[in-house]
């Protein structure tokens, strides 16, 4: 998006047509709100980036059916200057002209026509050059259909339009549908406006609406078009002393037959504009992230320092519209109150408007009309006031954050200070804040403008917060997202129908359809697109149901750019569900929840306990939590704090999460029995997502990495390819996957589901344990990295084997209760010394030695049975630690 | 136009790209449907996937595609543009009704072109209300008010009073006439006494009518008088004229006793209320109340009770033209009048306190009447317009009776009032119900169902943040309610009310409102407490939240 500069924030409000009393759609389901659709049509109109046309920001949806809509604005335009006193030179009028058409042709580009062009929407920056206002209405108002005023004003009209009547669907005149308006219908409104510039005056002013347009429609029995309008107000002596190329421009401007007036790419390269084209340069869309070679068309200026002339002092102006837009927001800005402030929004009390009569089917009577509802579309300018005296404080250098050095995470400003406190704040705080999320923004930004080459950094600030605004690129970053990935979505055919069109297309009105955007029918098209997208290129996938929650939030941050959705969500799939979406996935699932199961009994025993007694195991509510990764369950803002961390995380974090939940349920769950359980899940009550968060990475990091193996996981990839090869030392803990690990005879070896199904605790490699008791020595193998020591879980190893075999040779630290008379005959544990030890050390991580791991298993269950939290088992017991010598004899006492 | 979108008569053109390739020459043939509404670079995509076009064609066929369907768009426009020019030249549409239709949408639906609103007396009057009501002289209106509604009380007793007195003395008389019945009375005379009698009450209550007519009338004009000569005293400050007066009348309320101590026994409502979630994803939250309580409580002004009462007093008048609105449902039969039943005792209540911003509920419930009419005349309008399209199943049925008498209104219709002086309410939904309600097996497809629901999509589109539903749809409870036929009717209210609610959400967005179920007051305790058990159930009641969560 472009830079703010001179430019100011305007609104403007208008209503969407209320639908029709309870009117279901073909589907059955209830239609779409109009100002829904409008919404989500208005979408595509922020990538609609031209100089000559106005930046839109934002829209959003007020109570009943009102729409407020934020775009860039210019307080001068083209009404103040049609005065007679001053008409424009007709080499300015030219200009404009030509700007004009600029502006026209980049829309027609895209598909869309501006419909309204009226000189009141032609604004002028302060370089007195053209940008185009509300050029967007026709486009999100469905072509007029949404709304109930007709878009355009009357005497600017073009006769093609008049003639096929006011869009409206009320309108009993017009019952059989018809094309839009095309490009050609702006050629004429532009005559009309030049022709007021030339002559400095208004046509067809005072007159009676249905007058001026019979006037109009009757100027196609005229000849010269141009005379008879001069004719008709008396200027046509003004109009005498044009120049030829301005006379030849209104005409072919005022052609009333549409298919002999030219478009607005023909007039641009049409020879009256010879002299001027050439002081213009046509516009070039500058390259974003993620597209082609983003150096190609790279050109440095010869002298360098070109580049930095036109720094001013007034940082904020250099920020892009939409950022200036957000932190006005967090500000303390408020649309509707400065809309109210101007009154535009003029509302009258509910208690005065209400209907006297309603009929069964909802039809209301009695109702007055209510003026209120009627369009205002004066532009209201937005202060930026308060958010430049809120950021007065913040130094030029948080603008330009130097990237270099990368000890230094936050600029050093007088500021940072603040900044640094503010980081231990609450998430929801900081995402309040503006001079906080001004700082993240530029900071992301800068980053992410970097990517992928500072992809180290991204992860590291990213593992402070992410600024919502760039949540969408921060993802895909984090998820290394990289490539040409336009050219590769738009190669995937998305038209085609397949097998699996028919469930998506009765899953997609059921997904997140609380959130405005989703629920748009823009946002289902983009919906349909990109499952299918993924669909058509997983041949060896399939659709299963939940897929489309999984999309949701991808779609929600990259509205406008599906190619960036399907890459993300094709990147996320395999580093977190891997082959959930095999077509016979049942194994991959019940291994998942066979180790979920046993993550709860290791991080809660006693809940553990409960649920198994009662029955109520995990593949009765836990499988669309995993299979959409939670996106099922929480509404999108959850998931998007949710999954700020979880992107972070490895494909093992997911479990802390479903046992984070489960414990904010735990006082409930333990309370209830089987049913109570069920239905307590089958709507899952309101969960407190900052601390679920919190609560998981603690989880986490109380989990030996080997505990949570799974033989269906993805298989490490080549060294080469590893993603993670490229962090160097950033590569930590926290986020390498087990699996990605070199392997070595230390780790763990795949089991059978059944053997794993048998066992209520989790195994842990002896890699694990060697590194978790800080094992030295003549160690034979190379330790994989360095781990930091803080994050570590303290650990106490027992040895269940029999006296004799412990004195043999055991592990340094460890405590022996020999299996046999470890526990009475009620199974609590029967009193030793070395039983002692083990109570005092409750909480630790029980790691269970012994030569059979049956007789571990049996051990572990039993101390899960009595309540002893993160109890788990040496995979391949005691026999692996015999290779590494790390097995001492205690030296006899002397 | 929107119905039949979507079948803009499309037409299919076809598409030719040559290129060559080493020696072959080779041409591809697309046909196109126009206007083409898909993604040009996913038909790019598709075509080269499709035909296995050679990449080093790749940008000469997207260059040719584009202009192809740029061309012939603009063709398609011209086209359709000249035909509709065609249209009106050839005269098969008017230029005068088209031009008309176009000067009408302009002025009905633009600021700009829309004929200046004639100032209305009402809504000046709620912006200087609103104000003032929202200000220190918030006290002096409360007190003001009240002294007004003492003034109508004394009359009303007075009333009753006289009344009494006279049915008494009119009931020694009728006893003496019966004594001498078959002596020196006959039949015809003890008659002509009884008629005489009557006519003496009618004329009594008449007489006491219109003196409260006056009275409130009076009042009501004084009221609003004084209230703008308030707002433009507080304007300008120089001329305090009525700052004195404020202060008189505040020193006079303060001594204003509690007279007649008639401290009835306020049988106090039982009630409990639920905090609850709704929605899968995105939860909102709403409170629930469950009360047994009179419906009309709602509307009463407790006489001689506490503090409590001004302040209840104090919030109505605040919200009234708020855009949080308290809304009652109030179950009626087909006729709108207040002559009988629930509806006279809501008269009553609604007369005894003059409302100092809407017209009185008799005027209220004329234009109702009227509305009704005109309804009614519009429908079978369309009716006749489109036979084909009969409404719904019981469509025969329900034309009946509307041809019977087309004043009436039908079950599950409802018409609403506005009211300024009851107590916790703004706004009554009038709905009506049949003796349908009192059986067993009405289902949620029942009008008076369907009736809640339109209630609550008003209570929507305008404001009425607080709604009181009679849960069981009854007023009274009588012998064939029995305690299933409560549990049953309970679940069905307390189901179709979620249904709504969380249908509502999408109408709205999602604000937290307050719903109130209302049971009679002569349900038993038990009963009670077996209805606020199956609340919960049915509604997802909020957890509670623990602060000494230890994990």
């Amino acid at each position: 998006m472009q830079s703010l500069r001179d430019a100011q924030i305007g609104a403007f409000t208008f209503f969407a047509s209320p639908l029709p009393h309870d009117v279901c759609g073909s589907n059955g389901l209830p239609l779409t709100p109009n100002s829904i659709k409008i919404l989500g049509r208005f979408q595509l109109l922020k990538t609609i980036t031209h100089p000559r046309l106005c930046q839109y920001v934002d829209i959003s949806r007020g109570k009943h059916e009102r729409l407020v809509v934020v775009a860039e604005h210019y307080e001068s335009s083209l009404k103040d200057f049609r005065k007679p006193s001053k008409p424009f030179s007709p080499e300015k009028v030219m200009q404009i002209a030509y700007q004009i058409l600029e502006g026209l042709e980049f829309l027609n580009k895209h598909r869309m026509v501006h419909r309204a062009l009226c000189p009141h929407n032609v604004l002028l920056d302060s370089q007195a050059a053209v940008k185009l206002a509300k050029f967007g209405l026709y486009h999100m108002t469905d072509h007029g259909a949404d709304v109930d005023f007709p878009i355009g004003h009357p005497t600017y009209l073009a006769p093609e339009v008049i003639a096929q009547g006011s869009f409206h669907h009320s309108d009993p005149l017009f019952k059989e549908p018809r094309l839009p308006s095309g490009p050609k219908a702006d050629v004429w409104s532009l005559g009309v406006l030049l022709f007021e510039l030339c002559v400095g005056r208004q046509l067809l002013h005072n007159i009676d609406i249905s007058k001026r347009l019979k006037f109009i429609i009757t100027l196609g029995c005229m000849d010269d078009i141009v005379t008879v309008l001069a004719e008709e107000h008396g200027c046509l002596e003004a109009i005498k002393e044009l120049p030829e190329n301005l006379l030849t421009l209104l005409s072919k401007c005022l052609t009333f037959h549409p298919s002999k007036r030219p478009t607005p790419a023909q007039l641009l390269v049409d020879p009256v504009f010879e002299d001027i084209s050439s002081l213009y340069v046509p516009y070039n869309k500058p390259v974003g992230l993620f597209s082609s070679l983003r150096c190609a068309h790279l050109e440095l200026p010869e002298n360098i320092n070109e580049l930095c002339k036109d720094d001013g002092e007034d940082y904020l102006a250099e920020r892009a519209i939409d950022e200036v837009y957000y932190l006005w927001c967090l500000a303390g800005g408020d649309l509707e109150k400065e809309l109210i402030n101007k009154e535009i929004i003029q509302s009258k009390p509910p208690v005065c408007t209400l209907p006297n009569f309603l009929l069964e089917d909802g039809e209301s009577f009695g109702q007055g009309r209510d003026r209120s509802f009627l369009l205002d579309d004066t532009t209201v300018t937005l202060s930026l006031c308060q958010l430049r005296n809120r950021l007065m404080d913040v130094a030029g250098e948080a603008y330009y954050p130097l990237l270099e050095d990368e000890q230094s995470n936050l600029p050093q400003s007088n500021s940072s200070n603040d900044l640094s406190t503010a980081v231990s704040l609450p998430l929801i705080i900081r995402e309040r804040d503006t001079e906080y999320q001004l700082t993240r923004i530029v900071l992301f930004d800068r980053l992410l403008k970097a990517y992928p080459y500072k992809k180290n950094q991204v992860w590291k600030e990213a593992r402070v917060d992410i600024p919502p605004l760039l949540r969408g690129l921060a993802w895909a970053a984090l998820l290394g997202v990289e490539g040409d990935i336009k050219a590769k979505y738009d190669s995937i055919d998305k038209e085609t129908p397949i097998p699996t069109d028919r469930q998506i297309e009765v899953d997609i009105p059921r997904c997140h359809q609380y959130d405005e955007l989703l629920s748009s029918p823009q946002g289902h098209v983009k919906f349909r697109r990109v499952l299918k997208a993924w669909v058509v290129s997983h041949p060896d996938l399939v659709y299963w149901q939940g897929l489309d929650s999984l999309c949701a939030p991808f779609l929600y941050l990259n509205f406008n750019n599906e190619a960036l959705a399907y890459a993300c969500m094709s990147a996320f799939i395999p580093k977190y569900l891997y082959n959930f979406f095999l077509k016979d996935n049942s194994h991959v699932i019940q291994e998942y929840l066979t180790v979920f199961s046993q993550m709860i009994a290791f991080h809660d025993p006693e809940l553990s306990n409960h649920l198994n007694e009662i029955g109520f195991i995990p593949d009765l509510y836990a499988i669309p939590w995993f299979l959409t990764m939670f996106t099922h369950v929480f509404p999108l803002h959850k998931i998007f704090h949710l999954w700020d961390t979880l992107l972070l995380g490895n494909s093992s974090f997911p479990f802390c999460i479903g046992v984070a939940i489960l414990q904010q349920l735990r006082d409930r769950l333990l309370a209830n029995g089987f049913n109570e359980c069920i239905l307590l899940f089958s709507d899952l009550p309101e969960i407190d997502i900052e601390r679920c968060v919190r609560e998981s990475i603690n989880l986490f990091c109380w989990t030996p990495k080997s505990a949570t193996y799974r033989q269906y996981a993805q298989p490490s990839k080549p060294m080469g390819e590893n993603i993670n090869g490229s962090f160097g030392k950033t590569s930590t803990f926290y986020t390498t996957d087990y699996q990605d690990l070199p392997k070595t005879d230390l780790l763990r070896e795949p089991m059978k589901l059944s053997e794993l199904k048998a066992e209520v605790s989790p195994r842990i490699s002896a890699e694990d344990l060697i590194d978790l008791l800080e094992l030295s020595g003549p160690v034979p193998f190379k330790t994989p990295m360095k781990r930091a020591k803080a994050g570590k879980p303290k650990i106490l190893a027992v040895d269940i084997r029999s006296m004799e075999d412990f004195s043999r040779g055991h592990v340094t630290g460890s405590v022996n209760i020999p299996y046999s008379s470890a526990f009475g005959p009620d199974g609590e544990l029967v009193q030793c010394p070395a039983a002692t030890t083990l109570a005092s050390f409750k909480g630790r991580v029980i790691v269970i030695l012994s030569h059979a791991l049956k007789s571990a298993a049996m051990f572990a269950a039993h101390l899960v049975k009595v309540n002893y939290p993160r109890v788990c088992i040496l995979d391949g017991g005691i026999n692996k630690l015999k290779a590494t010598g790390l097995l001492t004899v205690p030296s006899p006492q002397i | 136009m929107k119905k039949n979108k979507g079948k803009i008569n499309s037409t299919e053109k076809e598409f030719v790209f040559e290129f060559k390739a080493g020696k072959h020459h080779n041409v591809l043939k697309v046909p196109l449907q126009f206007p083409v509404e898909e993604n040009i670079s996913d038909l790019h995509g598709r075509l080269m996937l499709l035909h296995r076009i050679p990449c080093f064609v790749e940008t000469d066929l997207k260059s040719s595609l584009v202009n192809f369907i740029e061309s012939k768009t603009i063709e398609d426009y011209d086209r359709e543009a000249e035909l509709a020019l065609q249209r009106l030249t050839a005269g098969e549409v008017d230029l005068n009704t088209l031009t008309n239709a176009w000067a009408k949408a302009y002025s009905e639906t633009t600021l700009e072109h829309s004929h200046p609103e004639e100032p209305s007396w009402d809504e000046d009057f709620a912006d200087v209300y609103h104000e003032l009501i929202h200000s220190p002289a918030s006290d002096t209106l409360l007190n003001l008010e009240h002294n007004y509604y003492v003034r109508i009380s004394e009359l009303i007793s007075e009333r009753d009073m006289e009344l009494k007195k006279l049915q008494e003395r009119q009931g020694a008389e009728m006893d003496s006439v019966m004594q001498e019945l078959g002596k020196t009375m006959s039949d015809h005379d003890v008659n002509a006494v009884a008629s005489q009698h009557f006519d003496a009450q009618q004329v009594l209550e008449t007489k006491w009518a219109n003196e409260l007519k006056q009275v409130t009338a009076i009042q009501k004009q004084e009221y609003q008088e004084w209230v703008i000569k308030l707002h433009q005293d507080l304007k300008n400050p120089n001329n305090s004229t009525i700052n004195e007066e404020i202060k008189v009348q505040s020193s006079q309320l303060t001594e204003l006793p509690d007279a007649g101590a008639r401290h009835f026994e306020e049988q106090r409502q039982l009630e409990e209320s639920f905090t609850i979630h709704l929605g899968a994803q995105l939860k909102t939250m709403h409170n629930l109340r469950l009360l047994r309580a009179d419906v009309l409580d709602f509307c009463k002004h407790r006489r001689h009770g506490s503090s409590g009462v001004k302040l209840r007093r104090l919030q109505t008048a605040l919200s009234l033209y708020s855009s949080s609105l308290c809304g009652l449902v109030l179950l009626v039969d087909n006729r709108v009048n207040s002559y009988s039943g629930i509806k006279r005792d809501f008269a009553t209540v609604s007369m005894e306190c003059t409302d100092f911003h809407f017209p009185r509920l008799e005027e209220q419930l004329e234009v109702v009447q009227q509305v009704v009419l005109h309804a009614r005349a519009q429908r079978s309008h369309r009716q006749k317009e489109q036979p084909e399209a009969p409404r719904n199943g019981g469509g025969e049925e329900k034309n009946k009776n509307i041809e019977r008498n087309t004043s009436n209104i039908l079950p599950g219709e409802f018409y609403i009032s506005r009211h300024s002086n009851l107590s916790e309410v703004h706004i009554v939904f009038h709905l009506c119900v049949d003796d349908n309600v009192r059986s067993g097996n009405i289902t949620a497809r029942d009008p008076a169902i369907m009736g809640l629901r339109n209630i609550l999509k008003v209570c929507c589109t305008h404001d009425v943040t607080t709604i009181t539903i009679p849960l069981l749809l009854v007023h009274d409870m009588s012998e064939e309610m029995t305690i299933p036929w409560c549990l049953k009717r309970a679940e069905l209210v307390f189901k179709c009310v979620k249904g709504f609610m969380m249908e509502m959400a999408s109408w709205d967005g999602g604000i937290s409102r307050t719903v109130q179920f209302l049971v009679p007051q002569s349900i038993s305790e038990e009963m009670f407490y077996q209805l606020s058990n199956m609340l919960p159930q049915i509604f997802r009641v909020s957890s509670t939240l623990t602060l000494t969560s230890k994990r």
